[in-house]
This record gives structure tokens, C-alpha cells and sequence, in this order.
């Protein structure tokens, strides 16, 4: 991702940095909302190419916590189950945060391993310096266990 | 921390001085030849100082020679903890709980599996199911998975899966003691039964190989392994289940070290005090984890032996199975006085100078990146004394998936297995670059370490001939 790291114009608002064993991604966000739905969409890309996920279906989420960090840590690991237990890939995350608790319209389809081509076995969202800090804007480091 | 403020013991261990001022309570040692000293990444050297800040560490964090970085613990590291100052860690465990390394050997030499391998392989592939989001071939209730929780790969023996000579040939019997189903969530059960029996993806895999050179004839022996004898290594661990029990318990863990007052020099040590409540209920559902990934090994090998069965009409026996994501309740000395400790092995393998299946030291099976040999060794009385019976647990990384990707393509690393006579089957061939052997650091520096420190004798090297990948 070159030149600013978040800017309205042109929004890819997480990029993939070096770690030895695992994924390690940097989310950006204007705000919260945004930064959690980067985040899930980073996400969601190390597991599936989602440019033919459609978003057919919706599911709701409903999340609160008593930190951020948690909500955050809560919040993945919910897309994650998504994945692994529903088999449902998610193309579209629309994300409200506030106040430390989050909704969210997550839309997309049931994987079809003949027509999705799946990536990377995300085993678990890790904690390891988890820290959501604001400057210009919203950024956390997450990683991910693979 | 770096690299230049690390001070030398010994050939191979290096030491991070104990700083009280940055709160630590011990000192780090690494081990490494000065080769790996190359590699070690500045990451790693403050894991393995985070891990030296935790309540009740005994004598060292150490870090194995395939020390890299990780999350929270390295990987690589071992560190043990008093049973009542000390503390019980998740994260000192990993997410991929008794993650580990089965070895089985069959009855064929070299000669009769090469000009079939292809198509034994493909037969391995076809029977074991493997790749992202696999799920075992057979569908467990919730009540037999709570069976499997508790009695690990007694589980199988008793549903036609093995034998006793298997689970005699595993460590701790294939079985932990103290597995409590109800300390496991019912999200970690809903992940757990479809998955029973797959490989995964990532650095799992089944590999088809043959005992290249023998180091220690009287102990092969033992082993029952002989020179062009076919093996079969199986890496695999507790799937979806280990996955979400770690999960569940870091994530509750958070606010539990705050309520017990623990400093966490980052939020994936969170930890508990071993004789506290949470920490027993942790202990009770790891066990269940490591008690499905055993039988999780199991049930894998007994769908090679079916093939090999078919295809050959050939036995294939157990020769051990190692954990090496896992704490244990174990007795080790400790200033000269023998006391019970929850030793945390992330990345490393247990080595006991004693096994009672054997005789001798216990086996330690340690795979090489695809396409290098694999080691097997034996546990010693150093290891006893030094590592709390701990050794290395494979390679280990130096190339991030991403650099790997960027440096290497598919085609390539294949066209480099086939020169080096391996054949190779996956559902994934874009992830090949990730686990090629340019992206490990080389295993036989990493054997040779381990073994002039004495923390596991090398016995013999076993070569690859064909690779399952998830």
C-alpha cells in the first residue's frame, strides 16, 4: 500500500506486514466502525479470494465488551467461526460501533468449494500486541494464528 | 534487546542476562550454533525476556534452537512454573493444542514403495482428509466426543481404531489424565466433531519416508527401525477444538490475570495462578484438546493403514507420537531439589531419558521443511537436568509466508521436489512456496545442536519420498 496509509480517495484500509510464522495484518479506520470492518475483511481475505463471493445472504451480529481491544479480539473470532463452523464467507461488512459494543450486517454465501477458491486455514485470532491506538487515524496490528 | 547483548556460555547457549529492572525474574537461554545465531530475529529474543517476566518461571526461559518469533511465547520456547507461586499460560501453549509428530513404520524397504509412490500418495490423499476446513470421514456424536475428551486414543482402541501396542507407543499412552468435557465450551465441541480425523492445512501434512542413515544402530534397533525401512510421519493437532478451548480461556483470562494482579508484558501471556480455579478449569479442557488430537493421529493412521494395507499388504506399526504444544504436570529438579512443575512447551518436543515402552530415552520425532529429512532421536538425562526434559521440535521458520510467496513460485519448489525424487499431492498448490525448505532454517544445524548439547541423541535421519498436503 503506498503513500498515505488511509485516505478517503483511495481506501484500502488494511495492508499485510512480515511475521516468521504467522499472518500479521495493520487495519486502518476513520473511526471505529471503519478500523472493525477493515479488520474483518483482512480477515476474511487470508481465508477465501473474495472477488466472487457474493453477498447473498446476511447475518447479524451483536457484540459488547468491556474494553475495545476485547470487543475487537470478540468480534474476529465471530467471523471466524463464521467460516469454520457455518462454512459462510463473508464478501460486505457494515459495522457499528459505539460505546463498546458493536452490530454488524455481515453479508455473503455458503462456500462452494468448486466455484470459491479458499487460501489459508485461519486456526485463531491472537492477542499478541493487540493494542488499537488513534493518531490521524484508528490502526491495530492483528495477528493471526495460521 | 539485541543480538550483540546476548552472552555466550557455551558453543551453543546463549544467554539474556536477568534484568529485575524490566521484570525479569530469570534469565533467557537460547540455544544456537553460531549459524543460527543468523537467524535469530530480535522478536524472538523479547518473547523469550516476556516469558522470563512471568510469575513463578524456574530456572530459565529457554528458547530450542528452531526458536522464531511467535505470538506471546516463542516459538521454540520452554518454560516450567512452580505449582503454587507460578502461573498456567494459553498462550504458552498456542492455539494448535498437542499439535504433534507420529511415526509409523511399515514392513517395506525402499525398493518395493519407490516405483509405486505416486500412486501411493495419491491413495494417502484419497483416504485421509485434508485442507482448509477438512472434516474427519466419520460423524461423532457429542456424547462420543465427550468419550474422546476424556479418554483420548483409548477412544479408538475400543472403537476398533489401533491397538494396545499403539497407544503403548505414545507419549503419556495417548492419554492425559484429568480431561474434563464440561471445562469445554459447546462452540469448541460444534468445531470439534466434524473435524475428527483431518490433516488441516498450513504445515500439517503426511509424509511417505525412508530411513536414509542410521547414527545409533543399538537404539534403532530398539526402535524396531532398520536401514531402507518406508516410515510414515503424520504432523497434525486438535483442529477446530483445540483451536476455540485456547480461544475461550485467553479470551476469559484477560480480566483473570487483572483480577489476580499479573503484570502481562502482552495480552497473549495472559495467564492464571496454577492453584487458582480458572487455572485447573484451563488444564481440565487442554487435556480434552490434547486427548482429541491423539486420537485425531490415530484415526489418521488408521487410514494408512489401510492403503498400505491394500496396496501392499503390509503392517504398519507405531513407532511414537509426540506432543509438542502442550504444559504437563512433570517432576524435574530444580535446585537440587525434585519438584512438580506445569512445564509449557510452545514449539518444542518432549525428551525423557526414560521411556517405559522402550527401555531407553523416549523417541523424539523431529520433521524437517517439506522435501529435508526428518530426525529421529532419543530422550537423555541431560535434557532431564538442563531443558526440563525439552528439546527442538522441527526447523523452523526464517522466511515469512509473504517473503516466501514473493521469493519463490509453486512450479519451482515442485520442479525442486521432483529433482530430489518427491512426489507431491495437495488441494493447495498456490500455498506450496510457503512451506518449502528455503523458508526453514537448514534441520540438520538444527539436529546437530540439540545433539552436541546432549538434550536428545540423533539416531537416525529419515529421508522424503512423497509429501500429502492439506
Amino acid at each position: 500500500m503506498g503513500g498515505s496509509p488511509f485516505s478517503k480517495k483511495n481506501v484500502r484500509g488494511y495492508e499485510f506486514l512480515e511475521h516468521t510464522a504467522d499472518v500479521l495484518f495493520r487495519a486502518y479506520g476513520n473511526n471505529l466502525s471503519e478500523l472493525f470492518e477493515n479488520s474483518a475483511e483482512a480477515l476474511e481475505s487470508v481465508m477465501i479470494d473474495l472477488s466472487n463471493v457474493a453477498p447473498e445472504d446476511i447475518k447479524h451480529v451483536e457484540l459488547s465488551s468491556d474494553t475495545y481491544e476485547n470487543l475487537l479480539f470478540d468480534w474476529l473470532s465471530t467471523v471466524l467461526i463464521f467460516f469454520d463452523v457455518e462454512f459462510f464467507a463473508i464478501r460486505r461488512f457494515n459495522v457499528t460501533v459505539k460505546e463498546r459494543s458493536l452490530t454488524a450486517e455481515c453479508s455473503g454465501e455458503k462456500i462452494d468449494t468448486r466455484k470459491h477458491k479458499l487460501k489459508v486455514e485461519v486456526k485463531a485470532v491472537t492477542y499478541h500486541e493487540l493494542e488499537i491506538v488513534q493518531d490521524d487515524v484508528y490502526h491495530v496490528n492483528v495477528t493471526l494464528d495460521v | 534487546m539485541k543480538i550483540m547483548d546476548l552472552k555466550k556460555v557455551n558453543d551453543f547457549t546463549w544467554e539474556i542476562k536477568k534484568d529485575p529492572l524490566v521484570g525479569m525474574r530469570v534469565p533467557g537461554r537460547i540455544f544456537l550454533s553460531e549459524t543460527l545465531l543468523n537467524y535469530l530475529e530480535p522478536g524472538a529474543i523479547q518473547q523469550v525476556t516476556n516469558v522470563a517476566k512471568l510469575p513463578g518461571i524456574q530456572k530459565y526461559s529457554f528458547a530450542m534452537p528452531d526458536v522464531h518469533t511467535g505470538y506471546g511465547f516463542p516459538i521454540g520456547g520452554v518454560a516450567a512454573f512452580d505449582v503454587i507461586e507460578g502461573i498456567i499460560s494459553p498462550g504458552g501453549v498456542g492455539f494448535d493444542i498437542n499439535c504433534g509428530t507420529r511415526l509409523l513404520a511399515t514392513g517395506l524397504k525402499l525398493e518395493e514403495v519407490y516405483p509405486k509412490i505416486q500412486e501411493l500418495v495419491n491413495q494417502l490423499y484419497n483416504n485421509i482428509p485434508a485442507g482448509l476446513g477438512s472434516k474427519g470421514k466419520l460423524k461423532v456424536s457429542e456424547k462420543e466426543l465427550d468419550q474422546i475428551f476424556i479418554n483420548g486414543a483409548k477412544w479408538a482402541l475400543r472403537n476398533s481404531y489401533g491397538n494396545e501396542s499403539d497407544l503403548k507407543h505414545c507419549e503419556s499412552n495417548g492419554h492425559m489424565e484429568s480431561a474434563e468435557p464440561s471445562k469445554v465450551s459447546p462452540l469448541a465441541k460444534k468445531r470439534g466433531m466434524p473435524q475428527l480425523g483431518s490433516l488441516g492445512s498450513g504445515n500439517h501434512f503426511v509424509e511417505v519416508q525412508y530411513v536414509d542413515e542410521i547414527y545409533n544402530e543399538n537404539v534403532a534397533h530398539t526402535f524396531g527401525l532398520r536401514e531402507n525401512q518406508v516410515c510414515i510421519m503424520i504432523h497434525s493437532g486438535s483442529r477446530g477444538a483445540g483451536h476455540q478451548i485456547c480461544t475461550d480461556y485467553l479470551r476469559a483470562f484477560q480480566s483473570a490475570a487483572f483480577k489476580y494482579g499479573i503484570q502481562l508484558p502482552d495480552k497473549q501471556l495472559a495467564c492464571v495462578p496454577a492453584n487458582s480455579t480458572e487455572a485447573s478449569d484451563y488444564f481440565s479442557a487442554m487435556n480434552a484438546a490434547a486427548n482429541y488430537a491423539w486420537t485425531n493421529r490415530q484415526m489418521m493412521s488408521f487410514w494408512v493403514r489401510e492403503v498400505l494395507e491394500h496396496e501392499f499388504n503390509d503392517k504398519v506399526n507405531v513407532v511414537y507420537d509426540v506432543a509438542h504444544n502442550i504444559v504437563k504436570l512433570e517432576k524435574h529438579k530444580v535446585d537440587g531439589e525434585t519438584k512438580e512443575v506445569y512445564v509449557h512447551r510452545k514449539g518444542a518436543t518432549r525428551s525423557f531419558d526414560k521411556d517405559p515402552s522402550y527401555g531407553i530415552g523416549q523417541p523424539v520425532l523431529i520433521p524437517g521443511s517439506m522435501g529435508t529429512a526428518s530426525y529421529v532421536l532419543c530422550g537423555t538425562k541431560e535434557a532431564m537436568e538442563m531443558t526440563f526434559g525439552s528439546t527442538c521440535h522441527g526447523a523452523g521458520r526464517i522466511l515469512s509466508r509473504k517473503a516466501a510467496k514473493h521469493q519463490l513460485t509453486s512450479n519451482a519448489v515442485i520442479e525442486n521436489l521432483k529433482q530430489k525424487h518427491v512426489s507431491i499431492k495437495t488441494g493447495n498448490i498456490s500455498d506450496i512456496p510457503e512451506e518449502a525448505p528455503e523458508a526453514y532454517k537448514p534441520i540438520d544445524e538444527v539436529i546437530d545442536v540439540v545433539n552436541k548439547l546432549k538434550i536428545s541423541e540423533v539416531v537416525l535421519k529419515l529421508k522424503p519420498i512423497g509429501v500429502i498436503k492439506g
